[in-house]
């Protein structure tokens, strides 16, 4: 998953593909009724006339963005672009193509490339905090109830052919997202399925789309409901698409594509769609398309790409915005095992290579290199079995084994090596480099488990009344080095307290069918990519959620999972993620234990390089390196 | 033999077919094709899920995914393969077109230094049994036989790629380093030519000081960088491959021979020289194809023409000293555009990648960056087939030089060199043509490590990335044209014993 996207949980997308035939209207009699019910169906659950436009002075808890700086990009005098190349690799597989938000190009080898010829609204900081770019526009909330945001356009924002970037593509980044399987509005309509998109949210929230002048640079969004994560779904797609191109294929002018989305066309929106989805393909692998089908609106534009090498990006000299500071970006599709001898050898730049203890101390040994550590947002817990097991029916078995779980030492023998400022992490939907971090934690965790306690153990044991040895499997998935070392720290300990830790790991751990859907275990070792959302723990810890794993169920978290996910206001979000917390806690949901480290390593020559926790990988601030 | 042929091939497609339902079906229950979705709490998982299932058919029992597998592979008869699209939706015949020119590259050029190199180390121990040299070589080629692939890259990268490249950009060489070369290059040289004490200390003496005068003067002429060499050095080395080709074909009593050799050595290099235009810039490497048929023609006439009673050797000494002097000239151009390829691209072995991104420069400076890519992986992949092929080449040779016919002709006064090489040699390279054609197609598929740790995206990989995603539509285009291979390579094979030994023709 990538985390500059965001869709709802949808219902199933069957034969959406097939279906697209069916709503762009053909000479078939039974094609065509089924389009003119489609058109009725689509346009009554997209378009929602309870939405209304917000009152004249309706109050508006106003909107802070973090400034630039701290974890935003910093503000960099770059005024020339140096006849450079910078080599970089995300892994060894192939970049699938322009049209990164098709689910079959999702994947994170092509977003980290297309991230880098795209701008928008939002950026994620080193800590995956949202940051507006104001060299792309601004955003400003006007209205809490309805939720009702204005967006403005950079008035120099152009795409790369020189097409100015305005409201067309806006309404078609909406088209997108809304005429499409994500979207929940039409989870019973698989004739509105006409975009084959990641993504269905923005529709979904905003059922009557942006406001606006056609051509215009300036729209308002009003959403249906209030959403944590609304920063997100304008734009969400993690790259524009150009409306003058698409319109073009299908012998319109940008603003009549516009004014059919508008209208609800549906014979124009399906052709529209139909290009979405098969138009940007490429020929072959190593072959673009055309340069004209693929404009971009970011630092840097698709250069060349040599199939099974690299690809490479150019420039964009049509960039409005502070220009990219080298010529040239390099992405070699390397496997990641061979980095450290690359950039010892020249051959690759910046690398972020597998954080292990083994690769810091090769990557030590390069005489030439600059070593960044730090965490990600990633984070590896314990989960408590809540359905069947001593753990789901005993709170003092649970305690006792909270106890005995050597968190410190895990900290201190596994993690520190590789990142020595690594903590012990004591909460789940805060990162302990968070801003907010020592706040949640102070209120909704005492620390009665930072200490090994084996005889407090042994008392909750015994008050539990269950005769020991208590038998514990500890699951996760095979080959996985640092976990069998986790299970084998906790054994020594637990088992002292009187509990029998057996290892369980299996290669099949996580599947469908496997031992976690089972529920074949006391314990799952596992770890969990944070999103960058605000509300995408829901999933994850109210009852009955599909990722509610260990079949956990508190009231009064459900309860706080509601508040938060309709809630705008940043102070709610805190204070419920708050009462979360202490929720988890207080039921021992699971153990968290640390968030994961990360590794970079960068020719000391390269500037500007900066370490980020989030899943946009080093590259994110790219544009600003320069030797 | 055309009936021979057709029901090998029969039974041959038969076992494919087999096979491939075999594999299908193992690929399908390998894993969980839906695995690294699983585990993401992104929201859209669900969307992502769904038209992965739709992609890959994962709805469908596996013989139903099969089933249309095959249907689409027998379209091929109708010459409009339909060899289905990996998970990202990637057509596969277009990756498996680029994965077997990839593979293609990186195994050709290692297979034949492979069997030149293994099948001349492997006699020369035959001839040397028991010798230093011959348990120098055994220990050898047990050891690089059983070296890790992996390991022995991340050693190589470092000393051939890192270090190399730091050293070249300031090659000196110490003293001490250079007595040492030259120390150790005598000794083995020694041991290879053999005789007795006196002759071995010649031999030593002589390559030890060629060798250190070589060094010193190449280090202080900047040579390491800028090795361009003329005309002269070209035609002397030209002279020199002639009268040992001459030497081992057909000695150099047939003045008639060794004449026709130094009369294509001679139109070879005046060729190249009045032809330098094309050959400083050929545009595209068929040019330079088409130069070489021709030389070996002239070659072929030259032979024939001087040939007299001894026609035929005249013609094939002459086409193989053509050949070589070929092979000459090409490595005269690499060494004029050394120096110019340095300034484009300072560190020129590099680790990882079929050619350097964004490389642009002449025909030869693009041709030797090529080259350079290939250098570390045709080491590796050489490293454990001159094992192997050496060690065959010996017990081989060695049984054949015991035969009785053999000893006659030894015995009726024939020159050590006419019985090793025109007697002993042939029948010799029987069982290692069969070898060799086994091996060449378990290349194919087998440098699936050497790919990966090289960043080359071969059929090796094609495969790899298939299993671990448990998408079965590469793993069976990799099976396809390995399958293929075998197929084949066995068949040239057993056609070729069948012809070469009378033995076993029926």
């Amino acid at each position: 998953m990538r985390i500059t996207n965001t869709a709802a949980p949808i219902a199933l997308l069957a034969g959406g593909a097939l279906l697209l035939s069916a709503c762009s209207g053909g000479t078939e009699e039974v094609t065509e009724t089924e389009s003119a019910g489609a058109s009725d169906v689509c346009t009554t659950s997209a378009r929602d006339d309870s939405v209304v436009a917000a009152q004249e002075g309706a109050p508006v808890t106003p909107e802070v963005f973090p400034e630039g700086g701290g974890t935003g990009k910093e503000a960099l005098e770059i005024s020339s672009t140096a006849d450079d190349e910078i080599f970089y690799s995300v892994g060894q597989d192939e970049w699938s193509g322009y049209n990164g938000a098709i689910p079959e190009n999702y994947d994170v080898y092509t977003s980290v490339v297309n991230a880098r010829t795209a701008s928008g609204f939002i950026y994620y900081g080193t800590d995956g905090e949202v940051h507006v770019d104001p060299e792309f526009g601004s955003v400003e909330k006007i209205a809490d109830d309805p939720l009702t945001v204005r967006y403005t356009i950079n008035d120099a924002a152009v795409w790369s052919d020189g097409t100015p970037l305005d409201y067309d593509d806006m309404v078609l980044d909406w088209a997108i997202t809304t005429y499409t399987g994500g979207n929940l509005n039409y989870a019973d309509h698989p004739e509105c399925h006409l975009f084959n998109s990641v993504s269905g949210s923005y529709g979904e929230y905003a059922p009557n789309g942006p406001e606006g002048e056609i051509g215009g640079k300036e729209f308002v969004v009003t959403f249906k409901e209030p959403y944590a994560d609304w920063k997100l779904l304008v734009g969400g797609l993690g790259q524009w698409y150009p409306a003058h191109v698409v319109a073009e294929q299908i012998g319109l002018s940008a603003d009549e594509l516009t004014q059919a989305i508008l209208d609800e066309d549906f014979e124009v929106i399906a052709e529209a769609a139909d290009f979405f989805n098969t138009g940007w393909a490429n020929p072959a692998p190593g072959e673009l398309p055309d340069e004209s089908l693929i404009p971009v609106a970011g630092p840097y534009k698709f250069g060349t790409w040599v199939a099974g090498q690299s690809i490479t990006l150019e420039a964009n000299e049509n960039y409005w915005g502070t220009p990219a500071a080298t010529q040239r970006l390099t992405f070699r599709f390397a496997e990641p095992s061979t980095h450290v001898q690359a950039l010892a050898n020249g051959d690759l730049d910046v690398i972020e290579p597998q954080p292990t203890v083994d690769t810091l101390t090769q990557l030590e040994g390069v005489a030439n290199a600059s070593i960044l550590t730090g965490d990600t947002l990633t984070w590896e817990h314990l989960d408590l079995n809540h359905r069947d097991g001593p753990f789901a029916e005993s709170m003092e078995l649970r305690e006792a084994f909270a106890m005995c779980v050597p968190r410190q030492q895990i900290v201190d023998n596994l993690v520190k090596p590789i990142n020595p400022e690594a903590v012990v992490m004591n909460a789940r939907e805060v990162f302990p480099f968070q801003e907010n971090y020592d706040e949640v934690v102070s209120e909704s965790y005492d620390g009665r488990y930072d200490e090994v306690d084996l005889d407090g153990a042994r008392a909750k044991i015994a008050e539990s009344g269950v005769a020991t040895p208590i038998d514990v499997r500890i699951g996760y998935v095979a080959g996985n080095t640092r976990r069998a070392d986790e299970v084998a720290l906790i054994k020594s300990s637990c088992d002292q307290a009187g509990f029998n830790i057996t290892d369980v790991s299996s290669a099949t751990y996580m599947d469908e069918g496997g031992e976690r859907s089972l529920g074949d275990y006391e314990v799952s070792l596992f770890a969990w990519a944070g999103s960058g959302q605000v509300a995408s723990g829901a999933n994850i810890y109210v009852t009955d959620n599909p990722q509610n794993w260990n079949w956990y169920s508190n009231e009064d978290v459900d309860a706080a999972w509601k508040t938060l996910e309709s809630s705008v206001d940043p102070e709610v979000h805190l204070e419920q993620t708050k009462i979360i917390e202490k929720g988890l806690w207080d039921d021992l949901h699971g153990i968290p234990l640390f968030a994961h480290p990360g590794l970079v390593g960068a020719d000391s020559s390269i500037q500007n390089v900066r370490k980020t926790a989030t899943q946009n990988q080093v590259v994110w601030n790219a544009e600003q390196w320069v030797r | 033999m055309l009936r021979f042929v057709l029901r090998r091939v029969g039974i041959s497609l038969l076992v494919m077919l087999g096979a491939s339902a075999l594999l299908f079906w193992l690929v399908t229950v390998s894993g969980d094709a839906l695995a690294d979705l699983r585990e993401s709490n992104a929201e859209n998982r669900q969307t992502l899920m769904n038209s992965r299932i739709r992609t890959m058919g994962l709805d469908e029992p596996w013989w139903s995914r099969y089933l249309s597998w095959l249907g689409g592979v027998a379209r091929c008869f109708t010459l409009d393969c339909r060899l289905g699209v990996t998970r990202n939706g990637v057509d596969v015949q277009q990756l498996m077109g680029n994965a077997a020119v990839t593979t293609l590259r990186l195994v050709v050029l290692a297979t034949l230094l492979a069997i030149v190199v293994g099948v001349a180390v492997g006699i020369l121990t035959a001839l040397r049994q028991y010798s230093g040299f011959d348990y120098t070589v055994t220990f050898l080629a047990f050891l690089f036989f059983s070296l890790p692939v992996f390991w022995a890259a991340v050693l190589l990268k470092e000393f051939g790629a890192i270090r190399f490249n730091d050293w070249l950009a300031d090659p000196l060489i110490s003293p001490l380093v250079t007595v040492l070369l030259a120390v150790v290059l005598a000794f083995v040289l020694q041991s290879i030519v053999g005789g007795g004490p006196r002759r071995r200390l010649t031999t030593g003496g002589i390559a030890f000081v060629w060798i250190a005068v070589s060094l010193v003067v190449f280090e202080e002429t900047g040579t390491f960088r800028d090795p361009s060499f003329g005309v002269v050095p070209l035609a002397i080395a030209g002279a020199g491959a002639a009268v040992l080709t001459t030497t081992l074909v057909t000695g150099l009593g047939h003045r008639r021979v060794l004449y026709a050799a130094l009369t294509t050595v001679a139109l070879v290099v005046v060729g190249s020289l009045a032809l330098g235009g094309v050959v400083d810039d050929p545009g595209h490497a068929v040019v330079l194809v088409g130069l070489y048929a021709l030389a070996v023609v002239t070659a072929l006439v030259v032979g024939w023409a001087w040939g007299g009673s001894s026609r035929r050797q005249a013609m094939a000494v002459s086409a193989v000293t053509a050949t070589l002097v070929c092979l000459l000239v090409l490595m005269s151009k690499v060494a004029e555009y050394w120096g110019s390829y340095l300034v484009l691209q300072p560190r020129p072995i590099s680790t990882i990648g079929a050619s350097t991104p964004g490389f642009a420069g002449t025909f030869w400076e693009d041709f030797i960056d090529k080259g350079t890519q290939l250098v570390l992986p045709t080491i590796l992949l050489m490293l454990i087939s001159v094992a192997s092929y050496s060690r065959y080449t010996r017990s081989s040779m060695l049984e054949v030089l015991e035969q009785d016919y053999v000893r006659t002709a030894r015995s009726k006064g024939l020159s050590e060199r006419t019985v090793v090489t025109r007697h002993a040699f042939r029948n010799a390279l029987i069982p290692i043509t069969t070898i060799v054609a086994f091996d060449f197609a378990g290349l194919i598929g087998g440098a699936v490590i050497t790919e990966q740790v090289f960043g080359w995206k071969g059929m090796g990989e094609l495969f790899q990335t298939g299993l671990n995603q448990t998408d079965p539509i590469p793993v069976m285009a990799f099976f396809l044209v390995t399958g293929s291979a075998a197929i084949l390579m066995n068949l040239l094979a057993d056609i070729a014993y069948a012809s070469l030994d009378p033995r076993i023709r029926r």
